[in-house]
């Protein structure tokens, strides 16, 4: 992607540069106005695009199907209106029922479709020991193995973790432990992957790098 | 404060100092390019080869979802513009969608950093941008039974009827391979509406956030492949052998994570030693 040439574009580019140092101020620096200001901004900006894209939607997939004759389309958009009878004390109970058939809909398809990908692949694919391949591929597989089983250990509430039920417990814990900790440190190392690219932006918008 | 050690200084240092030690250290390598090799680990290269040769014919229909925003661009982006770009170049029609609102932006940098691939092919034909979709799951479970009303027409209004990719395009059963690309949850939704429930062939181009999590669903043959990150990203521009944004980017996320390894070192080791002095 080249350097933008068009007068509107530079604007948009260096707008949204300062913007950026705006945000970055605050733990750079500290809270200031010039933070507050670009937070401001972006939460309305945010609100803003979010509603006018979503309305959109809500006219291209259903209010014109309706004025073109589909009448059954007034089913999903009188439900939709009944839900911000929550904000009418009086007749609060009215959006009840679509929030019930929006939960019970998500329940039903979600059920569906979780058996096979994530229980029946997912034991199969525990229990399933590797038919080739290298020596890491079987330690893997013994810890998923043991990690698997003495995770589940763990969660067994039924007895008190002692006796025989000690050192496989603790071993789940430690997993458990091993488990968050690795998916801690990926979020952490995602969010400085997203500061990468601003950094990258930082510099590409004063042409110390190229775009 | 005399008889404070190095550990004791470094555990009360000001935070601001840290921020700003990461934001050069990022920086630096960006000016300075050491050009760590990237090697391609087998879940990037399944992906990558479940979209070309033998896996995929011309004329077949793939379906591209934008499951992420202009935040985690530097994620996501460049692994979903290798693939696109290798299915393009396998003469596969795509069908593009997403379900963040700002996806008509990553659609825009989409067609500008493949714009040579995509100058090669026709609007309505060879692609198509449905845009913004809302309605989570159940969205996505009528996607598969009935395309046509999810998405009545196009991001640009034009009618589905009018739009000869559409004719072939209805359900689960036109679409040959899905990959989607996510900070959320619409993989997961791919993968019980379309791969668990229809068998669809389905490919994620995930966060290194997920990949912990999305993982076994790759060991499990749910994905058939799986690119975690910019890393997976860096890793498909190898295998395309277009070296791109990614690339450029793994020196600088190398060297941040080896602070925050350093950082995490040094916070331990001071914390034991002054756990051991208390």
């Amino acid at each position: 992607m080249a350097y933008p040439t068009e007068l509107l574009s530079v604007v948009g580019l260096w707008t949204g540069w300062l913007l950026m140092l705006m945000i970055y101020s605050y733990p750079l620096y500290k809270e200031n106005v010039a933070y507050r200001f670009a937070e401001h901004i972006f939460v309305a900006i945010f609100l803003a695009i979010n509603l006018v894209v979503n309305f959109q939607y809500l006219m291209n997939t259903c209010v014109t199907p309706l004025l073109q004759g589909n009448l059954l389309m007034i089913v999903p958009l009188v439900l939709g209106i009944l839900i911000y009878t929550m904000l009418i004390p009086e007749y609060r109970w009215v959006s009840r029922y679509p929030i019930a058939l929006l939960v019970g809909a998500g329940f039903g398809l979600g059920m569906r479709g979780v058996i096979k990908p994530s229980i029946l692949d997912a034991v199969v694919s525990t229990i399933t020991a590797p038919s080739a391949g290298t020596m890491m591929n079987w330690v893997n597989f013994l810890y998923i193995a043991v990690g698997l089983l003495s995770s589940i250990l763990y969660f067994l509430l039924t007895y008190e973790h002692i006796g025989p039920l000690q050192a496989p417990t603790r071993l789940g814990r430690l997993f458990i432990m091993i488990g968050l900790g690795a998916y801690f440190g990926n979020t952490v190392l995602f969010r400085f992957t997203m500061l990468t690219g601003r950094a990258q932006f930082f510099l590409q918008v004063l042409k110390i790098i190229p775009m | 404060m005399s008889d404070q050690n190095i550990f004791d200084k470094l555990q009360n240092i000001d935070r601001r100092v840290f921020y700003w030690v990461l934001f050069i250290t990022l920086m630096v390598p960006f000016i300075y390019p050491i050009g760590l090799p990237v090697k391609v680990v087998q879940n990037t290269r399944d992906l990558y080869e479940g979209i070309t040769g033998d896996n995929i014919n011309p004329g077949d229909i793939a379906i591209m979802n934008f499951g992420y925003g202009v935040s985690a661009w530097s994620e996501c982006a460049p692994g979903f513009t290798v693939c696109a770009k290798a299915l393009f170049r396998e003469g596969a029609r795509i069908v593009f969608m997403g379900s963040q609102y700002d996806v008509e932006l990553s659609m825009n940098k989409l067609m500008n950093d493949a714009r040579e691939d995509f100058a090669n092919k026709v609007y309505g034909v060879d692609y198509v941008f449905l845009g913004y979709f809302t309605g989570g799951e159940s969205a996505i479970a009528q996607l598969a039974t009935d395309a046509w009303t999810v998405y009545p027409s196009d991001h640009y209004v034009t009618p589905d009827a009018q739009i000869p990719l559409m004719q072939d395009f209805h359900g689960w059963q036109d679409v040959t391979v899905v990959l989607s690309s996510d900070t959320g949850d619409v993989g997961s939704y791919f993968l019980r509406q379309w791969q668990g429930s229809h068998g669809t062939r389905l490919a994620e181009i995930g966060i290194a956030m997920n990949g912990s999590t999305d993982y076994p669903y790759y060991l499990a043959g749910n994905y058939f492949g799986l690119s975690i990150g910019s890393r997976g990203g860096a890793e498909l521009e190898v295998l395309i052998r277009e070296p791109g944004e990614a690339t450029t980017a793994m020196d600088s996320i190398n060297a941040s994570h080896l602070l925050i390894v350093l950082a995490v070192i040094l916070a331990n080791v001071g914390y034991l030693l002054s756990r051991r002095k208390a």
